[in-house]
């Protein structure tokens, strides 16, 4: 199956809405005596129930050399609890009918699972195994780590992926928490030994850390109280302490080409300081992205794609992170058209600074948020289980949720443009590009005197010092 | 851990709760309408199932079925260049399309308040679809850039195109959807002219409408705008049947790449063919979750892969069964290979134990089931099992359809199937110039 466009998503997390039609269904929350959240929320559609933990910590709380502990850690849970070996947890998981999925974010790391209603009990009792008493069995701890690092090594395969892993190394200062690749590499995964995963685990997946939510085809008075008991058998420990950081500051550009040889396109992103999940210009910013690169007809896949045909799809993001996080442009275009994809991208990025944004657009951009908003954030039990936890993950409240469509509403057209200024810079750019340098390195020089090549088979993720 | 119980219970827990109500209307042009109310969310999924897909190209015009796809958002005689999207995004909606070898697939999502909207476009672009020489070119090159990225920069995207041409010899399904390169280059307007006759009648096409609608306002709006529409004579029936595979085929290709890559395809019938059900079942028994047999095996047990996919696709003529593996660092490819012709081989000799069956059945009725959550899933399942399964009504049947396949049944159908004669194998071996 060929697809006319990779899916434009909105960038948004929780961003939700009331209007006449579209309501968060009632949820009920408490906080446990071990400092443990516990939502329950009723959404009968389809006989299916998910259970989201959130431990907060996540690849934040990891030593950037040992990068890759906290996903390995999160798929070690499914991999032995109590006497059931990791066999025997697939086993019941796929009889049951049910899928666990557990991964790592940045702050957090989720274990969920998704059940059929009719096997709550047994599903439920799985549930509590994996999360209360992981063994983290020393075969499985090998096995696991050595298939980490094959999948670190076949990502380099395949540019349009590798570049986002390349991303945050070269993005964020040494120092900063997102710098080490949150999945880790092939050299950190094999540092990393079964006693790390001994103590982060016990570090962070405690009760202080953990928001647990069940939505779906539940009833709150039966499953709450056995939830309850579930997240109450967690000793209370730690709360996580989210690191600080100095906001990201670039004094010039910078551009660092990864060396593929075989590579018939050339994939780049385009990228700046940004803004933090929680920044008072977060809907702003919504609005301005989905018209610079954030649907299929922004300025940047009209320009690069529609009119030109340069590419397949061209696209702007804005990270939204606890931490202020990178805005960039990312695309990919034929060898031979690089410097013209890179330089049709940047007069779009100024274009957008000193003309702004029309009546027109606003409105369209509302409509358009507006209308893809109860599809893309509230239509099953998982998106909504997800949207509560980063509001519980993220310190927001319920306003983020009641008064998002008359922000949206009440953002008139200079606080926009003003907003498109402030977050869509156009100095001391910073460029990662993924392509053959034999044949587009003397070209691209012009957009950083700090200009960098690197080889895609150097091992890992590591990237060149610029100073 | 044998679980035999739990799965019955589900089968009769799931059936009666999610049966999915579907009318059924046809306009006088020959369109098939099909459509199911649902107003958990304020939205609208509105998808039209074109029946022409690459299977109905020739070479020398490969991959034109896909970049008319595309040319379908590039203007028509109302709603001129970009003017679909433009209209669509300003009114809340979105859009995507998709084509295999069977059928192009136009699918819409959007609020309830753009459903005239919708179809006033629709309707204007099935009817007068316009060609512009400078955009015909300009898609050519977004249409390559999509090949390179999907195909040529893809280690797995290179062999399946390597595995596909030498499974078929003689059928269209040998060709890749995007087309090959050279002819992705050199189809001309007259081409593009003579598919649209060939394939955007209304009379070749089901449209299904999921979402916070009601029945009448669909058919009343259908009938303004897409009824006046008038019929054409449908595509030619495809002639060619692929003969049978006599021998194994195998084939090697050598590119950068960090792990050496395994794909095996076994010959299959049609998606409607009576053996249907029992490969459901093969694919969950082999490949869906952690305790299948190939996982367990391969993955977990021998560690000879990273992964490992097995599966059917929906075809309207005989398909394909596929394997697909990553293969772990220093290990011989031999070796994986080896490996899952032996559990091919234990499934043709010895039934598949009870609960194992029963497990799998759970697995794909839960799987169908996930499917259903959305608006939009449930557009897509209606739409394909009324044209890749001939009756949108099987829809409600796949548990009975299941319950009805038994443990004789798996062991023929592996037999039959999973034959060394039936096969292609292709391996992709790493050389230097990429990651390694």
């Amino acid at each position: 199956m060929i697809a006319r466009t990779i899916p434009f998503l909105l960038v948004c997390g929780a961003l939700l809405a009331q209007s006449p039609a579209v309501k968060l269904p009632p949820f009920s929350k408490k906080i446990l005596p071990n400092g443990a959240t516990l939502i329950v929320i009723e959404k009968p559609d389809v006989p299916l129930v998910t259970l989201r933990a959130i431990f907060r910590g996540g690849g934040e709380a990891v030593a950037p050399a040992q990068a890759g502990l906290a996903p390995l850690t999160a798929e070690l849970l499914r991999r032995g609890a109590a006497a059931l070996s990791a066999s025997q947890i697939n086993e019941q998981l796929d009889s049951l009918g049910a899928q666990l999925q557990t991964s790592a974010e940045p702050g957090s790391t989720v274990v969920a699972l998704e059940y059929m209603k009719r096997n709550q009990d047994a599903s439920l009792a799985l549930f509590e195994q994996i999360l209360l008493k992981p063994a983290f069995p020393e075969a499985e701890f090998t096995k696991s780590r050595a298939q980490a690092v094959d999948r670190a090594k076949s990502a380099k395969d395949n540019p349009g992926r590798v570049i986002n892993l390349y991303w945050d190394p070269f993005f964020y200062p040494a120092a900063h928490p997102y710098h080490a690749p949150l999945s880790g590499d092939e050299l950190t995964l094999a540092s990393i030994t079964r006693d790390h995963v001994l103590a982060y685990h016990k570090a962070n997946f405690t009760g202080r850390n953990l928001i647990l939510i069940a939505s779906g085809d539940l009833a709150a008075s039966t499953l709450g109280p056995r939830l309850e008991q579930i997240a109450s058998a967690l000793p209370a420990g730690e709360a996580h302490k989210p690191p600080a950081a100095a906001p990201v500051k670039f004094d010039s550009p910078r551009l660092l080409l990864i060396d593929k040889p075989d590579a018939t396109q050339t994939y780049f992103m385009i990228g700046w300081p940004g803004l933090a999940r929680t920044d008072r210009d977060r809907t702003a910013v919504q609005v301005i992205n989905t018209l610079f690169g954030g649907r299929f007809t922004s300025m940047l896949n009209d320009e690069l794609r529609v009119n030109s045909g340069l590419t397949y799809g061209a696209r702007s993001r804005f990270e939204e992170e606890r931490l202020p996080g990178s805005v960039y442009i990312s695309t990919y275009t034929k060898v031979e058209s690089t410097v013209q994809a890179i330089d049709i991208a940047l007069g779009l990025l100024t274009s957008l600074r000193d003309k702004g944004i029309s009546a027109e657009q606003l409105l369209s951009a509302r409509n358009y948020i507006k209308g893809r908003f109860p599809t893309e954030q509230l239509e099953t039990a998982e998106d909504i289980a997800a949207i509560l936890g980063e509001i519980e993950l993220f310190g927001l409240n319920k306003g983020e949720i009641d008064d998002y469509f008359s922000r949206l509403d009440a953002l008139d057209l200079d606080q926009a443009n003003a907003a498109a200024r402030k977050w869509y810079r156009n100095d001391n750019l910073q460029f990662l590009l993924v392509g053959p340098a034999a044949k587009i390195q003397d070209q691209v020089k012009k957009y950083a005197p700090k200009m960098k090549v690197q080889s895609i088979n150097t091992p890992g993720l590591r990237t060149p010092p610029f100073d | 851990m044998k679980r035999l119980l739990w799965p019955l219970l589900l089968l009769c827990s799931l059936l009666p709760a999610q049966q999915i109500q579907v009318s059924e209307h046809s306009l006088s042009n020959g369109m098939k309408i099909l459509i199911h109310p649902d107003r958990d969310v304020p939205n609208v999924a509105l998808y039209f199932f074109y029946k022409i897909g690459s299977r109905n190209e020739r070479p020398g015009t490969t991959g034109i079925s896909h970049y008319f796809e595309h040319m379908m958002f590039n203007g028509a005689k109302k709603y001129g260049p970009k003017q679909f999207d433009i209209e669509m995004e300003k009114a809340g909606g979105s859009n995507n399309a998709y084509t295999t070898r069977d059928i192009t697939a136009y699918t819409d999502w959007f609020p309830k308040s753009a459903l005239e909207l919708m179809f006033d476009m629709e309707a204007d672009r099935i009817r007068d679809l316009a060609f512009d020489p400078k955009i015909v070119e300009s898609e050519r090159g977004v249409v390559y850039s999509e090949r390179r990225m999907s195909i040529d920069n893809s280690p797995f995207g290179t062999l399946y195109e390597q595995v596909n041409a030498a499974a078929y010899t003689a059928h269209p399904y040998g060709w890749p959807v995007v087309g090959w390169a050279s002819d992705i280059e050199a189809w001309t307007m007259d081409d593009l002219k003579a598919h649209f006759k060939m394939g955007y009648a209304p009379n070749n096409c089901v449209m299904v409408v999921t979402g916070d609608v009601n029945q009448s306002e669909v058919l009343a709006l259908a009938k303004k705008y897409i009824e006046p529409i008038p019929a054409q004579p449908p595509p030619p029936a495809i002639r060619t049947k692929e003969p049978a595979q006599l021998g194994e085929r195998r084939i090697v290709v050598k590119r950068p790449s960090a792990l050496a890559l395994l794909l095996i395809s076994y010959h299959i019938p049609e998606t409607r063919h009576a053996d249907g059900p029992a490969l459901e079942l093969l694919e969950a028994i082999l490949s869906s979750g952690r305790s299948s047999r190939l996982y367990s095996r391969l993955v977990d047990k021998d560690q000879l892969v990273l992964n490992i996919n097995a599966g059917t696709q929906l075809a309207l003529d005989p398909g394909q069964f596929l394997f697909s593996m990553q293969v772990r660092s220093g290990v011989d490819p031999i070796k994986a290979e080896a490996a899952l012709y032996d559990e091919l081989a234990k499934l043709a000799a010895a039934p598949v134990p009870a609960a194992e069956l029963e497990k799998a059945k759970t697995q794909k009725l839960a799987g169908h089931y996930r499917a259903l959550k959305t608006i939009s899933g449930k557009a897509n399942l209606i739409g394909q099992y009324e044209v890749f399964f001939g009756d949108y009504r099987k829809l409600n049947t796949v548990a009975a359809e299941l319950e009805k396949v038994t443990a004789a049944g798996i062991q023929r159908v592996a037999s039959q199937y999973f034959k060394e004669t039936n096969r292609t194998v292709g391996t992709l071996i790493p050389v230097q110039g990429g990651a390694q």
